[in-house]
C-alpha cells in the first residue's frame, strides 16, 4: 500500500472539511479523487502531505506514519499543486533546478534530471524564460516539471489542468499516463470527470469531506441504476408518441428539444433496440442515433442528488 | 543543500526589482536630496560683510574716534581680514538714500548733531549695525565720563583697557572631529536603509512558509530541514543588503563627502550588525503577523519611519529630546542604536558608547531571529 488514510477529520471552526475520510492508494495505480469544488480534495491532499494539521485520524505512506519531519518518505513524493508554485525571479530551468536540488544533491545527476523534466513537459524552447513570459498552459507544465524532476515514486497532482487550454490539457494527461507507465504511483484530484475517467485506474468520489464511492470506472457506474442515454435526431414527434416512449419498459425520462429526442433509461439490456423498434413500428423517421453509457456525473447525481458540476 | 538554497535565494533577491529599488536606489536618492538641502543650510551659516553707507560730511570728518572705530571693522581696515563686519561706501546723503531705496546697502550712518542710523527695514543686518553703534556710543560715553571726572588719566591706557574685552568662557572640543549638525541626518539615513533590510527578511520568510505562499508549501514538502532553509535565506538576504549598505556608505563618504570618521573597521561592523538587525526584524514581523503581504510591508515601512524619525532623520534635535527625556526609548530603538553607533565613532574618543549600542543591536537580532525560528519550525499549519 502506498497511501492509507483512515478516519481523517479536519475542522475549520464549525466547518467539517474532512469527515472521517478514508482512502487507500495501491502501488502503480492512477488514483483519481473526484469531487466538486469545495468537497475537500485539496484539504485531504494537504493533510496527507503533512502541511495541514488535522483533528483526528491516521495517515500512513509507504507503511510509515506521515509526519512533518518524515524526510525519508518526503524524498519519494512529488507534488504538483493547484496554484502554480514557482518563483517569478527564476527562469524555467532555474525553477526546476531549485526544486529538484531540494531532493538531489549531486549537480551532475541533477542537471540530467532537470533536462529530462524539461523534455518531458516540452519546455525546451523556454528554458531561459521567466514565468511571467509563459502562457497559462506553459506555466502549468512548468509547475508539473518542478514537481516531478526528482523522479518521485509517488506523484500527487492537485487539479493540474485548471484554466488550461485543450492542447496543454491533453499534453498533461498524456504525460501523467507516461509517468505511471514508468512506474510512478499517481494521485490525481480533479472536478473534471472526463479527465478522471480518461486516465484513472481507480476513482474515489468525494462530497462534503467524505468519500461516497470508490472503485474502477466500471465498478462505479455499476453501482447505480441509470443505464445509457440515447439521443435520436427527429424532425418531429407528437406529445402522444413522447408519452408512449416514457411508458416503455426501463425508460426513466424522454424529452424532445431542438429536434433531438433524449431518452434516459435505467440499467438493463436492449434498451436501445427496444426504443428503435418502437420508433420503427410507429413509422417515425429517424436521423442519427447516439448512445452514451452512464457517466460519473450520473453516479454522483444518483448518490448525492445533485450534479457534479453544481 | 544550504549552499544550493543560498545561491538561488541570492538570485531571487537580486532580481526582485521592487525591493532592490527601495533598499539600494531610494536611500541614495534620499541622501542626494539631504545633501542638496544641507549644503544650502551650511552656506546660510557663512558670514558675509554687511554693506552700509556713511555720509561723508564735515561732522563725520571731525569725529576721528568714530573714523578709527569704523576702520577697525570695515573693508578699509589694515588687518586684511577676510570678512570684516562692514563693507562701507562713503557717499552723500542723497546718494545714501538712493542706495538704501535700491537695497544696495542695509542702512547708512550720518552725523547730524550726533550719530544717526537710517534703515529701511528691520532685520539681522540692521540689528548688527545698531548694536555696533550702541556699543560705540556706550564706550565713548564711558571714556568721556572717566576723563571728565579724572582729567589726569592716561587716555591711551584707558582706551586700550575699555576696548579690550576679556572672554571668561573657553571653547573645549570633545573630540578631534569638527562639530557638524548635518551628519546626524545621514547617520539616521544609514539606520533607515539598514532597517529596510526587513523587506528582504519578509520575502525570505514568505518564500519558506507554507501558509504564506504556494512556493513555501512546495518547499515544506521537500525533505529539507527548516532550520537550514532559514539560515540560507537569512544569509542570502544579509549578503545582498550588506552590499547595498556598503554602496550607500561609499556614496555618502566618497561622493557626498559625509564624514564618518576614520575607524573603518568599526564602521563596517556597524553596517554588518545593522543589516542583520534589519533583515531579522523583517523575518520577525513576517512570521508573527498573519495578514497579507501588503499590510506587512505597510507595517514595516511605518515602523521603520517612526524609528528613523526618533533617531533624528527628519529633525536632528529629536534624538537629543528622546535621550534627555525618555532615554529608554533610545535604547529600544534599533534605528537610534545604529545612528548612535556612527555618532559615537565620529565624536567620541572612547568606544564605551559604541560597544553598548552594538551589544544592544546584537540582542535585538538574537531576539528577532530566535522568535522567528520558533514560529517557522512549526511545519504544520492550521490552514493554508
Amino acid at each position: 500500500m502506498v497511501i492509507k488514510v483512515e478516519n481523517l477529520v479536519k475542522r475549520y471552526g464549525d466547518l467539517i472539511a474532512l469527515d472521517h475520510f478514508h482512502m487507500e492508494v495501491k502501488e502503480g495505480e492512477i488514483f483519481g479523487l473526484l469531487g466538486p469544488n469545495g468537497s475537500g480534495k485539496t484539504t485531504a491532499i494537504n493533510c496527507i502531505l503533512s502541511l495541514l494539521k488535522y483533528d483526528k485520524g491516521s495517515i500512513v505512506i509507504y507503511n510509515k506514519p506521515m509526519l512533518p519531519d518524515a524526510y525519508d518518505i518526503k524524498r519519494h513524493i512529488g507534488i504538483v499543486m493547484q496554484n502554480v508554485a514557482v518563483f517569478e525571479e527564476l527562469t524555467v530551468y532555474e525553477n526546476i533546478d531549485f526544486f529538484c536540488g531540494m531532493y538531489v544533491k549531486d549537480k551532475k545527476t541533477r542537471r540530467k534530471l532537470v533536462e529530462e523534466a524539461i523534455d518531458f513537459v516540452h519546455l525546451n524552447d523556454f528554458k531561459k524564460f521567466y514565468p511571467k513570459k509563459l502562457s497559462g498552459g506553459l506555466l502549468r507544465r512548468l509547475n508539473i516539471a518542478c514537481g516531478i524532476a526528482h523522479k518521485p515514486k509517488l506523484i500527487i497532482l492537485d487539479e493540474p489542468t485548471v484554466a488550461v487550454d485543450p492542447q496543454s490539457r491533453n499534453n498533461i494527461l498524456e504525460g501523467i499516463k507516461r509517468l505511471n507507465k514508468e512506474g510512478a504511483t499517481i494521485v490525481y484530484t480533479s472536478h473534471y470527470m472526463e479527465e478522471v475517467e480518461e486516465i484513472c485506474t481507480r476513482i474515489a468520489i468525494m462530497d462534503k469531506g467524505k468519500i461516497i464511492a470508490t472503485g474502477t470506472n466500471d465498478e462505479l457506474k455499476g453501482m447505480i441504476n441509470s443505464g445509457e442515454t440515447v439521443t435520436v435526431e427527429l424532425l418531429e414527434i407528437d406529445n402522444n408518441r413522447l408519452e408512449e416512449i416514457r411508458n416503455l419498459p426501463n425508460i426513466v425520462s424522454a424529452e424532445y428539444i431542438d429536434n433531438l429526442l433524449v431518452v434516459k433509461s435505467s440499467k438493463g439490456k436492449n434498451n436501445l433496440i427496444a426504443l428503435m423498434d418502437f420508433l420503427k413500428t410507429k413509422n417515425v423517421n429517424v436521423g442519427k442515433v447516439y448512445s452514451e453509457p452512464p457517466t460519473l456525473n450520473d453516479v454522483f447525481l444518483e448518490i448525492t442528488g445533485k450534479e457534479l458540476r453544481d | 543543500m544550504v549552499l544550493h538554497h543560498y545561491f538561488y535565494r541570492l538570485k531571487c533577491i537580486v532580481r526582485d526589482k521592487q525591493n532592490m529599488f527601495w533598499t539600494l536606489i531610494f536611500p541614495i536618492v534620499l541622501a542626494t536630496l539631504f545633501n542638496l538641502a544641507f549644503s544650502n543650510l551650511s552656506s546660510a551659516d557663512n558670514f558675509s560683510s554687511i554693506k552700509i553707507g556713511i555720509v561723508d560730511n564735515e561732522e563725520y570728518q571731525s569725529n576721528t574716534n568714530f573714523i578709527q572705530a569704523m576702520k577697525s571693522v570695515s573693508n578699509s581696515n589694515q588687518n586684511g581680514e577676510e570678512n570684516p563686519l562692514f563693507d562701507v561706501q562713503y557717499t552723500s546723503k542723497e546718494e545714501a538714500d538712493q542706495l538704501l531705496n535700491n537695497n544696495k546697502i542695509a542702512g547708512y550712518i550720518y552725523f547730524d548733531n550726533g550719530l544717526q542710523l537710517v534703515v529701511k527695514e528691520s532685520g539681522i543686518n540692521q540689528t548688527i549695525i545698531k548694536s555696533f553703534l550702541d556699543e560705540y556710543q556706550q564706550t565713548s560715553s564711558t571714556i568721556m565720563t572717566i576723563i571728565i571726572t579724572n582729567p589726569n588719566v592716561d587716555v591711551d591706557n584707558l582706551i586700550s583697557s575699555v576696548s579690550n574685552k576679556t572672554n571668561y568662557l573657553k571653547e573645549v572640543a570633545v573630540s578631534k572631529a569638527s562639530p557638524n549638525n548635518t551628519v546626524t541626518y545621514f547617520y539616521a539615513l544609514m539606520a533607515m536603509a539598514s532597517l529596510y533590510g526587513s523587506f528582504f527578511g519578509l520575502n525570505e520568510v514568505t518564500a519558506i512558509q507554507g501558509n504564506l505562499s504556494s512556493q513555501g508549501a512546495r518547499v515544506n514538502i521537500a525533505p529539507t530541514h527548516k532550520f537550514k532553509l532559514f539560515i540560507a535565506a537569512m544569509l542570502a538576504a544579509t549578503t545582498v543588503h550588506l552590499f547595498n549598505i556598503f554602496v550607500l556608505l561609499g556614496y555618502l563618504t566618497l561622493i557626498l563627502k559625509v564624514d564618518f570618521g576614520s575607524q573603518l573597521g568599526f564602521i563596517a561592523l556597524t553596517c554588518f550588525i545593522g543589516t542583520i538587525t534589519g533583515v531579522s526584524f523583517g523575518t520577525f514581523v513576517s512570521s508573527f503577523i498573519k495578514k497579507g503581504e501588503g499590510l506587512k510591508i505597510g507595517i514595516l515601512i511605518g515602523i521603520t519611519m517612526v524609528l528613523s524619525f526618533m533617531s533624528g532623520m527628519m529633525y536632528d534635535g529629536m534624538k537629543y529630546i528622546i535621550s534627555s527625556n525618555v532615554p529608554i526609548l533610545g535604547y529600544l530603538n534599533p534605528a537610534n542604536l545604529i545612528t548612535d553607533s556612527f555618532y559615537a565613532l565620529y565624536y567620541y574618543s572612547t568606544h564605551t558608547q559604541f560597544f553598548m549600542d552594538i551589544i544592544l543591536l546584537c540582542a535585538f537580532t538574537v531576539i528577532f531571529t530566535v522568535s522567528t525560528y520558533l514560529v517557522l519550525r512549526r511545519q504544520q499549519y492550521a490552514s493554508l
